[in-house]
């Protein structure tokens, strides 16, 4: 609290945060200079509206399952099954409102108890029978799909509860309902993990889990937390989706999301292999590829070739995480300025 | 033991060959197969619906695959019919091209194989007993005579496209651009995909609405499931979908039809997925060896939102 | 025998013996399934999945991941395709120029890897966004390949009995296998592929050459890439810059199933084999059943999978247990 602004600002440079936020910061300037508009908010009926808010609020899905995904990769494991969950959670919490009238409050529980069953079920292959992490998420990630399937026959519905239609579409003193969800669920994690011992554990576990487990850390309730807290997360997420898009299809619904929120953390700064991690990173993260594929689109780049500029921008921000790379840049620029003083 | 290994082997394809040999001897149960690429939205799940129904209906055996969007798991599951020996194929080709290979296999098994939903490219027409298909270019261009006649000919127009690459992606936008050539004062100002998903349509019009602004006075969406996405953008961008923007679609699918109802949705074009009774009977001929069309287009209607109420009590899709 | 039936060689044989068991029950269940054509088939239609997750084996053992490899696959397809059939290049050519390219692109990638010290997971994402979108960038039509080599290959094959006939993708499917095989287990590379996956600091240390191990793989994992891709154009006679898209998925759970961890150090080749040929089974079963919803299938699928899987894990626990106490 008491220390001077110039320690402040060298821990904020050694942490790992600066990077993706370099990256970010480079894709805003870069909208900047080619397309100032991207930076204009007006209000309608006392709603903020633009683009940096429409990015926001797109991106509150891909931060959610980045969050759950972040402790996942933490313990030195991967979630590829969140998509999936997404797509079971969105399609039946849709279909009970449509059939048989379920309340939000009822919807909400519904929507917590599948994921919780599912973050247990994949949990416990992992930590209690012993297979790998990227082979159950990968499993419950087509099975699920196919559980999605089966609840409609694989016809869209349409969503019609106003809580979730809250959730995706309204605004709370001018500002998307959906950020501040994030926001909650960021600082509640957060707490968690620095005020208790849990954000230890996980690290402990990623680190050395023998070594952690001889120690007196309960590994394995550790692990199947983080997967159930992946699932939570999942399900907060395809509420926020559905609400906004105002209707599910359940082929759809998150398919190929587990990328963006596994992209999402590793481009934040969190370690594939476990140990440390970074939540806020994470949320940069998911921000930053959110930016990336709006400016594409507004760029006008034809569909089909935007993953080259894309995979571009990736590469700029894994560079700027280099330290060898920031070295290499550092004396070009020694090199060019020599000369000229 | 080897060879005892193999003998059973060969003995066990022997049964198969028999089998495809006399596809209707001794009033044995007819055995098709259905190779479906994926159920990513409610059109192939409806046409799906159509073949599966269609089967049951005439007693007929169905073999369903479903390849998840992976040409090279169609390519599989024709195989695995084959072995099966099967009397029938009925493939709904994720693409154009690639097939060549594997219906020479079918041909050389005496296999007939009937094409739905959409055309290949062979070098040799003999490989395939014929195609019922809708006519991609044929609805992008309805689509946009349609636009031409509600908008007097003038139109700034975002185009959604499906994903990149396929085979109604690129038709619909071909027979879209024919279509508005004759106007000059029909532009398409931004083209982007939303990948046939509603959530990514939603994404990509909010986007382009912010950056055309009062410019655009409609939108040409490949599927229903985009232009829904799409009226949802239009909403939160406070404008009135239906009327500020015009927005036409193809596909035509009950949810399509309840938006036109509700005065959103402003057209959309029909590509029919019920092809099952159609595809059956070419299933039919073709075993018996009767000469027929090679090509059978399915006529394809335009509804608006003067003619959807009628409709929709009908749509079972 | 004794000597096969060892610890060391305990999961191999536990995934072994849940393919065998899987190929089983389908043989009791479906006619026709026990069958050379079904094995043939087998090899045939996941060749070139095979042939990627091979390549991705070695990816694997060293640490890594290699998610560039489904757009290497599609772009190569559209590759050679265009330069057979626009710019009349000779086929054998334009497949050495594809194999080439993926080569070049996999050291690439390798390079930043190493030389940076990035994580493999966003350079090789990277590069399958790149990869996909010059697909693009090279047609985004579909295009048919119209030589008379190309017709001449598809048609060639080693004929086992007069109806069932190994085809030029199982043929290379199997030889990649075998080459592969001896290069894990029978040479300094695999040695040193083992060692960097194990633990990259104390190999250095024993003078492992670590870097350009670690370059070599990601440069073996874009040929293997190519080669699928080459494969891919050998059954279907066409390109399309669409094609195998989110194969990488498939090719990584092949290796894992196959019992390599993803953690790196530990795993077989000849474990992705039967990775391969579990999935593949599983597949060719349900469509021998054919009776299932798309949404039934998927379920049968991860169902049968996890049942499986959990045989050979617990087939590799209790010993290891015994051994333990």
């Amino acid at each position: 609290m008491n220390s001077a602004p110039s320690t402040i600002i060298s821990r904020f440079l050694q942490s790992r945060i600066v990077w993706p936020l370099a990256g970010l910061a480079l894709l805003l300037l870069f909208n900047f200079v080619f397309d100032r508009a991207f930076f204009e908010v007006s209000t309608r009926d006392g709603n903020f509206y633009g683009p940096m808010l429409t990015v926001m609020r797109l991106s509150v899905v891909v931060m959610l399952l980045a969050m759950g995904m972040t402790l996942v990769i933490a313990t030195g494991g991967v979630d590829l099954s969140v998509g999936s969950v997404m797509a079971i959670v969105g399609t039946l919490t849709a279909f009970l409102a449509v059939k048989h009238h379920l309340s939000f409050p009822s919807l909400l529980g519904v929507a917590i108890s599948v994921s919780l069953a599912i973050g247990v079920f994949n949990g416990v292959l992992i930590s209690c029978v012993g297979i790998q992490p990227i082979v159950v998420t990968l499993i419950m990630m087509v099975l699920g799909r196919g559980v999605a399937l089966n609840i409609t026959g694989g016809s869209p519905l349409q969503v019609v509860d106003s809580g979730v239609l809250f959730l995706g579409k309204s605004f709370i003193v001018g500002v998307p309902v959906q950020i501040f969800l994030v926001v909650l669920v960021f600082a509640i994690t957060v707490i968690l993990c620095r005020k208790t011992a849990i954000g230890l554990f996980v690290e402990a576990v990623g680190d050395n889990e023998t070594a952690s487990r001889l120690s007196g850390v309960n590994a394995r309730g550790i692990k199947v937390l983080v997967y159930i807290f992946s699932a939570v997360c999942a399900a907060l997420a395809a509420l926020v989706s559905i609400g906004d898009a105002g209707s599910v299809d359940p082929d759809g619904l998150g398919q190929m999301l587990e990328l963006d929120a596994i992209t999402a953390v590793v481009v934040g700064g969190t370690v594939l292999t476990g140990g440390r991690f970074t939540l806020l990173g994470s949320l940069i993260g998911a921000l930053l590829i959110q930016t990336l594929a709006t400016t594409l689109i507004r760029q006008g780049m034809d569909s089909a070739y935007a993953p080259v500029p894309k995979a571009l921008v990736i590469l700029v921000v894994c560079l700027l995480q280099s330290q060898k790379f920031r070295a290499q840049i550092a004396s070009l620029i020694g090199n060019f300025r020599k000369p000229t003083s | 033991m080897l060879a005892a290994a193999i003998t059973t082997f060969t003995g066990c394809d022997k049964k198969a060959d028999t089998q495809s040999a006399n596809p209707q001897g001794g009033g044995k149960k007819l055995v098709v197969g259905f190779s479906q690429v994926g159920a990513d939205n409610d059109w192939r799940v409806a046409e799906t619906k159509s073949i599966r129904d269609e089967a049951a209906k005439r007693g007929i055996e169905l073999k369903y695959d479903d390849a998840k969007d992976d040409m090279s798991k169609q390519l599989a599951a024709i195989s695995s019919f084959i072995a099966q020996g099967v009397d029938a194929i009925i493939l709904a080709p994720k693409v154009e091209t690639g097939w060549e290979p594997v219906l020479k296999e079918a041909k050389a098994a005496k296999i007939p194989v009937i094409l739905v939903d959409r055309g290949i490219k062979v070098s040799d027409e003999s490989l395939y007993a014929t195609l019922i298909a809708s006519d991609f270019v044929a609805e992008g261009k309805m689509a946009a005579d349609w636009l031409a006649k509600k908008t007097g000919g003038k139109a700034n127009i975002i185009e959604l496209e499906g994903t990149p690459g396929a085979a109604p992606a690129i038709d619909r936008k071909k027979g879209f651009a024919d279509g508005i050539a004759a106007f000059p004062e029909m532009k398409i100002i931004a083209a982007q995909s939303g990948d046939f998903k509603t959530a990514k349509g939603k994404e990509v019009t909010e986007t382009l609405l912010q950056k055309h602004g009062k410019d655009v006075t409609a939108i040409y969406a490949h599927n229903d499931n985009m232009a829904l996405g799409a009226i949802e953008a239009i909403k939160a961008a406070g404008k009135k979908p239906g009327q500020e923007i015009i927005i036409v679609s193809v596909d035509a699918v009950k949810a399509g039809f309840e938006s036109m109802v509700k005065g959103e949705l402003n057209c959309a074009v029909e590509c029919t997925p019920l092809l099952g009774p159609a595809a059956f009977d070419a299933v039919d001929m073709a075993l018996k060896g009767d000469k027929f069309d090679k090509k059978t287009v399915v006529q394809d209607r335009v509804f608006d939102q003067s003619s959807a109420a009628t409709e929709l009590p009908n749509r079972k899709y | 025998m004794k000597q096969i039936f060892t610890r060391k060689n305990l999961p191999i044989l536990a995934t072994t013996f849940v393919l065998v068991l899987l190929f089983g029950t389908f043989s009791v269940l479906f006619d026709n399934f026990l069958s050379l054509r079904v094995v043939t088939d087998l090899f045939a239609s996941n060749a070139h999945v095979g042939v990627v997750a091979i390549g991705m084996t070695f990816v694997i053992l060293s640490g890594g991941i290699d998610l560039s490899v489904g757009s290497v696959v599609g772009f190569t397809t559209i590759f050679v395709a265009t330069l057979v059939g626009k710019h009349e290049v000779h086929p054998v050519l334009a497949i050495l120029l594809a194999l080439l390219v993926g080569s070049v692109f996999g050291a690439g990638m390798g390079i930043f890897i190493q030389v940076y010290q990035l994580p493999p997971f966003l350079v090789t994402l990277a590069g399958m966004f790149f990869a996909r979108g010059m697909a693009f960038v090279v047609s985004k039509q579909s295009l048919e390949i119209n030589h008379r080599f190309y017709s001449a290959v598809i048609d060639a094959g080693i004929p086992l009995t007069d109806k069932v006939i190994l085809r030029a993708p199982a043929c290379i499917f199997v030889a990649v296998f075998v080459v592969a095989l001896v290069l894990a287990h029978f040479s300094r590379f695999g040695r040193n592929v083992y060692a960097v996956g194990g633990n990259a600091a104390s190999s250095l240390l024993m003078g492992v050459p670590v870097g350009r191990t670690r370059i070599w793989i990601y440069t073996l994992s874009g040929f293997c890439a190519a080669l699928g891709g080459v494969v891919f154009t050998f059954r279907t006679q066409a390109g399309n810059a669409t094609n195998a898209f989110g194969l990488e998925l498939d090719a990584i759970a092949a290796v894992v199933i196959g019992g390599t961890l993803l953690s790196g150090g530990v795993g077989y080749v000849a474990g992705t084999l039967m990775g391969v040929l579990i999935y593949g089974t599983i597949l060719t079963g349900i469509r021998f059943y054919g009776n299932l919803d798309s949404s039934w299938q998927r379920m049968a699928i991860g169902a049968l999978l996890l049942v499986f899987i959990v045989i050979q894990r617990l087939l590799t626990r209790a010993p290891a247990r015994e051994a333990s106490h």
